[in-house]
């Protein structure tokens, strides 16, 4: 093709390479400053992937986020023996536990949790943080500080023993204690040793602790509700060895998976219920139970009541001095919990979750009625079907809900929940719709850590984020579901999940803002930190990013393939993009590894006229560069308004009307056919928008036209790669434009929407605006 | 001063860790000033359940806020209470303000004040004494946030220590 070149083309080449120089040169003028040479930097693209921050894929994780081909996780089976002296608050056990060592390593000490040395006398948590003397203190804060004495719950152990029933060496290291094993524990290998312990069971009312009791004076009765009460094997993994970062108290557990076999004793009047099937159900109930429970099994649309507040109220009174024992057997569980008292009422109802039944139940004492058995059944059932419609079916027989004064704690099939309505028996709002909300989102967890396991000690966010992300979901479904119970609400008022609720968060004090992707101990607003802001950027991935098709089938197959398994952050982060074709480095860059916040503007707009006459900036480079006019080209120039090259005769026309350059050239190239069907724009415009804020997000604008007219146009985040502060786009139309909204809808969390608006809208106070409206009145 | 604010920062901070799971007892107000009105404009966020809770064990009277059966006497009493909690002073002075009504956001009621005819020019000092539900709540804290020609300053009061205040000179 070069050959065949004649004199006329040639020219006309060269004098495009010139023209292309001239432009070259025009670009690099402005900058030609005379200044000492920059230096060279890193790639600091927000754009760049996250090689450096994720760990290598290797054989146990793979590079799609799935577990690979020599993935391994360890497992831990329990039978235990526990008994709960209720006089005395204290609870004793004996466990044996069978350890096997699914690892490619040898072991030669195992490591077990003693959560409960975290209220132990010589517990170093409350030591741990710095404190000054305040301006003035609460009384009661100041009584609980400094006039009480300290409460000692922790374990005593009395033995630990082989299989051969020779004592083991341990050693306790606050929280953790380490078994030295007598030969190593050889990959593939299993052993088994027993503990026999006891403690002192703490009033969990008195320091939110997360297990322990509440007293009732009114009529001397304890409702006990019991969790990591028991030594439990910590994590061994190829991420971390051995997980046995202490417990402090905020970041809570990571377990393996076991059977449990449990056998607990408590007094003879007790109702009891927890982690497993009940073995004994003949034993424990009473007939009239019995005859209850297989009507509830098949009552699919309401609880049935087991044991009627009537029925708790007698038994509140008895305090028998007989014992019962209560068997639960569990499969493929990563923890044990139960509840027991005199006090509990007792309801059921099942769920069909694809072609199983599940159970859905709630234990409550009377006084957490009437709301309790209005709602607490109800908002199981409801999480049980929304969490598996948007993960997998619920695997396990049951889901428990029980009421307890102010807990939200959650452990496999059973959780402790708030919400207590006044003595009289009313309640507001505020604590109906808290208890729905702390149901669902404790019942969710059953979902993320309990079966899709991941290292809540280590990662809050792995759990709490995505299951404060999924409760907001099953909210919205609660209130479609059941309008009735929402009323005077149009929709669920969830306290979390929407964009708008994370701005106060995001754009707060970043001294006081710590990155997604810490330590739960190392955070300063752990409720933000873990639950609101992972929750929200999911929410805002599903709704504006990916849009839910894409965003559901990545999210259930990253459920689906670790569902029973540890995954890491990783292992999510990498899943999301595997199933879904969209990257998202950036995005987990952004909001899960800073603290950077969205805010993204309109910054100006220029209006420009189509003309055949070269402009004041070109015609002094061209004179610079000693060019004629009839040297360059047919071009198209474009003169702003705003400036000397703007003549109002260019005004209203089209731009073949301006242009004769432009008109030859369609002549010259387009049919008449073609060029009749061309609408023409008659305005062009160049906006500019700008990014004040750290987090590139896709820049969502509402373009409003003189006749009324709308256009929504979404730039992808990809938009910001190049310049991470600033991009203009061209805007060409055949109407006046005359607004320019960006994120219209408020889907992206920006933090300030004075600069959202072109021409630049007064932004009213809420307080403006409620006077306005009272105005109007 | 500085210290000062740190350190009632950080006595907030554990409070709002627990939102997810715990009761506890806050409000938040703002106290701007609009150059269009030339008014101190106050905005109050409560708690609705515990506003309730406070109209029936002082006054006897079932609020029943934001829901149908809203006690016609909810306004005058709410703002009875607070002409006995809740004050403005200007350079020293009490100065009296508007009740303009209130509005309701899920589980919060924000009650809106105006102070009226301010020239903040010649002003040199702004403080509130909040002590809103003090009555009620051992624990109660009220979040106090001005932000008065640029200048802002934010206070967490107590019943202890119900008073804060911005210097504009």
């Amino acid at each position: 093709m070069l050959k065949k070149s004649i004199s006329n083309m040639s020219r006309m080449k060269h004098v495009f390479a010139s023209v292309l120089f001239l432009f070259a040169a025009l670009a690099v003028a402005q900058d030609e400053v005379n200044k000492e040479r920059e230096p060279g930097h890193l790639n600091q693209s927000k754009f760049k992937q996250l090689y450096e921050e994720f760990a290598t894929p290797n054989t146990y994780r793979s590079a799609s986020g799935a577990p690979g081909p020599d993935y391994y996780q360890q497992q831990a089976d329990y039978k235990m023996d526990i008994e709960l002296d209720d006089k005395n608050a204290k609870i004793y056990g004996s466990e044996t536990i069978t350890y096997t060592n699914n690892s490619p390593d040898d072991l030669t000490f195992l490591w077990v949790q003693l959560d409960q040395n975290v209220r132990s006398k010589s517990s170093k948590s409350p030591l741990r943080d710095g404190e000054g003397v305040p301006l003035a203190e609460p009384v009661a804060g100041f009584a609980k500080k400094y006039m009480t004495s300290t409460f000692d719950g922790g374990f005593n152990i009395e033995y630990v023993r082989g299989a051969n029933g020779k004592a083991l060496p341990y050693t306790v290291n606050q929280t953790m204690m380490r078994i030295d094993l007598p030969e190593i524990l050889k990959s593939k290998g299993q052993v088994s040793f027993s503990i026999k312990w006891w403690y002192n069971i703490p009033d969990h009312t008195v320091d939110r602790a997360r297990s322990g009791y509440e007293y009732f004076p009114k009529d001397g009765n304890r409702a006990y509700v019991i969790a990591q009460f028991f030594p439990r094997m910590a994590v061994y993994s190829d991420i971390e060895g051995w997980q046995n970062h202490q417990f402090w108290g905020s970041g809570e557990f990571a377990l393996p998976f076991g059977n449990y076999e449990v056998n607990i004793t408590v007094p003879a009047d007790h109702i009891l219920d927890g982690t497993g099937e009940l073995q004994n159900i003949k034993e424990v109930f009473s007939k009239e139970m019995i005859s209850r429970y297989e009507k509830a099994k098949k009552s699919y649309d309401k609880p049935v009541i087991i044991v009627s507040q009537a029925e708790a109220e007698e038994a509140e009174k008895g305090f028998s001095d007989k014992k019962k024992t209560w068997k639960l057997k569990a499969e493929n569980v990563r923890d044990f919990g139960f509840a027991t008292s005199r006090k509990f009422i007792y309801d059921m109802q099942a769920v069909k979750i694809g072609n199983r039944d599940v159970m859905a139940i709630s234990m409550y004492p009377k006084e957490g009625n009437p709301l309790w058995e209005e709602y607490s059944t109800k908002a199981v059932a409801h999480t049980l079907r929304s969490y598996s419609d948007h993960t997998f079916d619920y695997p396990y027989p049951k889901a428990i809900s029980v009421h307890a004064k102010n807990q939200g704690m959650e452990y496999p099939m059973i959780c402790w929940n708030y919400g207590r309505p006044n003595e009289d028996g009313t309640y507001s709002d505020r604590v109906k719709y808290g208890m729905i909300s702390v149901i669902i989102h404790e019942v969710g967890h059953n979902f993320f850590p309990m079966i899709v396991n991941s290292d809540e000690r280590q990662w809050g966010w792995m759990d709490e984020g995505l299951d404060t992300f999924m409760q907001y979901m099953a909210e919205q479904e609660f209130g479609v579901a059941y309008p009735e119970a929402i009323v005077p609400n149009s929709k669920y008022p969830s306290g979390r999940g929407e964009p708008s609720k994370v701005i106060p968060y995001m754009s707060g004090d970043q001294s006081t803002i710590a990155p997604i992707m810490s330590n739960p101990e190392n955070v300063y607003q752990l409720g933000n930190n873990a639950y609101a802001k992972p929750a929200t950027a999911l929410n805002i991935l599903r709704e504006t990013l990916m849009g839910r098709e894409l965003f559901d089938h990545a999210f259930k197959t990253y459920a689906h393939r670790w569902m029973f398994k540890h995954p890491s952050p990783e292992d999510f982060f990498r899943t999301m993009e595997d199933a879904s074709a969209v990257d998202l480095d950036w995005y987990w860059r952004s909001w899960f590894y800073t603290t950077d916040y969205v805010d993204i503007g309109v910054k100006g707009v220029k209006k420009y006229y189509v003309s055949d006459k070269p402009t004041k900036q070109m015609r002094e480079l061209m004179a610079e560069r000693n060019i004629k006019e009839e040297d360059l080209p047919p071009l198209v120039y474009l003169a702003e308004e705003d400036s000397e090259d703007f003549d109002a005769n260019l005004k209203g026309k089209a731009p073949t009307e301006n242009s004769k350059n432009l008109t030859e050239f369609m002549m010259d190239n387009m049919s008449a056919a073609e060029r009749n069907a061309v609408v023409e724009p008659k305005y062009f415009y160049e906006v500019t928008f700008d990014k004040p804020g750290g987090i590139p997000m896709p820049l969502i604008v509402e373009y409003t036209y003189a006749d009324g007219s709308k256009e929504n146009i979404t730039y992808p985040p990809e938009i910001w790669r190049k310049n991470d502060k600033e991009v203009k786009r061209v805007i060409a139309s055949g109407k006046e434009l005359i607004g320019i909204e960006v994120d219209p809808k408020a889907e992206t969390a920006d933090i300030d929407t004075t600069n959202n608006s072109w021409p630049m809208k007064e932004v009213k106070s809420d307080f403006e605006l409620f006077k306005e409206n009272i105005k109007g009145k | 001063m500085k210290f000062k604010k740190k350190s009632l920062l950080i006595l907030l901070l554990p409070l709002l860790a627990f939102t997810v799971a715990h009761k506890f007892y806050l409000s938040v107000t703002s106290i701007e000033y609009s150059e269009k009105d030339k008014a101190l404009q106050i905005t109050t966020r409560i708690f609705i359940d515990d506003v309730d809770k406070l109209l029936m064990e002082r006054y006897d009277i079932k609020g029943n806020l934001a829901t149908m059966e809203e006690s016609s006497q909810a306004n005058e009493y709410i703002e009875k209470y607070l002409n006995s909690k809740f004050a403005i002073e200007v350079d020293g002075k009490n100065v009296a303000y508007n009740f303009l009504g209130k509005k309701y956001d899920n589980d919060v009621v924000i009650i809106y004040l105006e102070v009226p005819k301010i020239d903040i020019n010649s002003v040199s000092s702004v403080s509130v004494q909040n002590e809103v539900l003090m009555d009620m709540f051992e624990e109660q804290k009220n979040v106090v946030h001005f932000r008065i020609l640029g200048e802002k300053k934010s206070f967490v009061l107590i019943r202890e220590n119900n008073k804060g205040m911005l210097n504009l000179k």
